[in-house]
């Protein structure tokens, strides 16, 4: 475990000096901030579940841009070379610059927070449901951050990994919306289980299903170990 | 050479798909050992030092280090390693302190030895006066010890150096070479590098290998004769091919001459004189051929690795590939 805490303690001395993890952080905060408040005022109701949406979909295009550098920078910078002949296994990398990914993930949900301020100043808002709405927002962070670290894993280009998770996520949110054209109940269960948006809405509606928790964690499993196991394939 | 190598490769290649980048490799590396691992570019000793590192797994053959094999044991193995790649491994955001903290952690260093460690490492490399500096502003010759310090941290017992004297002053490669020296007293070092002058002057053996097959393995001593061999003294001259050969032959020092027309200019002949490397062999030979030949040119080659390579090529005089 040491060796994914050094990695994951290089990965959090690293984010916070390139410029991508403050962008992030800004368009995030700011995006949310423009959603929370375009809620409030176009409903009147004091419930978070509209700016969570919003949360979720801005979530999808901007994990990207944090999973992007996970592995790509490391190849193209040649710190692959260093890292892959350190006495690592695969999985203490993935895992460590994994909870790196997370951790900013939770830093920008945290930054979240100061919206409910005023909703709990002038109103009376559900504090399960919004509990509930922020544990699917990280449940739905972990996965998204996972595919995206599996497709950096794949490639030397930060760009490229961006915009393949990117059309990847989004795909995997709208899937759902495919359901409307299948005839057939085995496919129109398989989109509605596969979308990240319909097990995210329950969430937002304040229901914590297992299913929908194990939905997210198992995309995140399976992603994580596709990326050990590719790493361990490269060799 | 000690009985079992700290480094062994038996048989070993390398396909990239339908590519040989390595063909049947095969040497040792012993404690004590400093071995050259010499080659022009493009030759295979990166991939070599690839595989040995565990960067890369042999397509076929076996690679060993310290009785370790790299195909199933490499994260085991290398604990053992210190690895400085072609290019140093650095993370530009960081700072020289911070990087040397996250790969000496990694490598198992305790929490209380971390900071005598570092220091350690720091003071061979000479980079105490840059350790708050981060990498980025780094000249290339402090990048080039800081990957030396990285490969240095945990007291490995092997050490892979890919050109590890590249972008150097020649101050700092002199430093440099007393740091490998002195490593490899009680460890075994492997040294990749395409400067003659480098593998004769720190180490013990010298691997030869050239597109990706091991050519031989010889001692400096031998290589400083191969590369004696491959002294010339190239000459452009008007006159008759036979008389001119013989008054070459005849001058001292003077070992195979080689004559064949000018294309450029009929009548004129260029001659590659292969010759001892003492001085005065070029002046013996201008005053031979000036008198009874129009002599239009003369001039020295130093020997080139392609030369050096010709000659093991030509003459695999039994230094062979054996390790």
């Amino acid at each position: 475990m040491s060796g994914t805490l050094a990695v994951y303690r290089k990965e959090m001395a690293t984010y916070f000096r390139s410029p991508i993890a403050y962008y992030v952080v800004a368009v995030f905060l700011l995006g949310t901030g423009y959603f929370f408040l375009y809620n409030i005022f176009l409903t009147g109701e004091t419930t978070m579940a509209g700016t969570f949406q919003n949360m979720g979909i801005l979530l999808t295009t901007l994990a990207p841009l944090i999973s992007m550098r996970l592995f790509a920078a490391e190849f193209s910078g040649g710190t692959a070379e260093l890292l892959l002949t350190l006495p690592l296994e695969p999985w203490q990398i993935v895992l460590g610059k994994y909870l790196g990914a997370v951790t900013i993930l939770l830093l920008i949900t945290a930054g979240t927070f100061i919206d409910l301020v005023p909703l709990y100043l002038f109103g009376t808002p559900e504090t399960t449901t919004i509990l509930a709405g922020y544990l699917g927002f990280v449940l739905l962070g972990m996965a998204c951050l996972a595919v995206g670290q599996f497709f950096s894993t794949l490639t030397h280009n930060q760009i490229v990994a961006a915009l393949i998770t990117a059309a990847v996520l989004l795909g995997f949110w709208f899937v759902g919306h495919l359901q409307s054209f299948q005839r057939s109940e085995e496919l129109r269960g398989l989109f509605g289980y596969l979308s990240f948006a319909l097990h995210f809405v329950d969430f937002i509606q304040g229901l914590v299903r297992t299913e929908a928790v194990v939905f997210y964690l198992v995309v995140a499993a399976i992603t994580l170990t596709l990326s050990a196991a590719y790493l361990a394939w490269r060799r | 050479m000690n009985a079992s190598p700290l480094i062994s490769l038996e048989s070993v290649s390398k396909r990239y798909g339908s590519r040989t980048i390595i063909h049947d490799l095969s040497f040792a590396v012993g404690m004590g050992e400093i071995v050259g691992f010499l080659g022009p570019n493009g030759a295979g000793k990166t991939t070599t030092m690839r595989m040995i590192a565990g960067f890369t797994a042999a397509t076929s053959g076996r690679v060993t280090v310290a009785g370790r094999d790299m195909a199933t044991d490499n994260v085991d193995a290398a604990r053992l390693i210190g690895y400085l790649p072609e290019r140093p491994p650095l993370y530009d955001v960081l700072d020289v302190s911070a990087y040397l903290r996250f790969v000496a952690r990694v490598k198992g260093v305790s929490r209380a030895a971390l900071r005598g460690e570092i220091e350690r490492v720091a003071a061979a490399c000479r980079l105490e006066a840059v350790m708050d500096d981060e990498i980025f502003k780094l000249s290339k010759g402090y990048r080039q010890r800081l990957g030396l310090a990285q490969a240095l941290l945990g007291a490995p017992e092997v050490l892979l150096l890919d050109e590890p004297t590249a972008g150097l002053d020649p101050g700092q490669i002199q430093e440099t070479r007393e740091v490998i020296r002195a490593f490899g007293a009680g460890h075994a070092v492997l040294l990749s590098t395409h400067i003659l002058a480098e593998v004769t002057l720190i180490c013990q053996r010298v691997a030869i290998i050239n597109h990706g097959r091991l050519l031989a393995i010889d001692s400096p001593a031998g290589l400083q004769r191969a590369m004696e061999q491959t002294n010339q003294v190239s000459l452009r001259v008007t006159g008759e091919a036979p008389a001119l050969r013989d008054a070459l032959r005849a001058v001292d020092g003077v070992r195979a001459v080689d004559i064949r027309g000018d294309a450029a200019q009929p009548g004129a002949l260029i001659v590659d004189c292969q010759v001892e490397s003492r001085d005065g062999v070029e002046a013996a030979i201008a005053r031979a051929v000036a008198g009874p030949f129009d002599l239009h040119r003369l001039e020295r080659r130093e020997p080139t690795l392609e030369n050096i390579f010709l000659r093991y090529v030509q003459e695999p005089t039994g230094r062979g590939a054996a390790a």
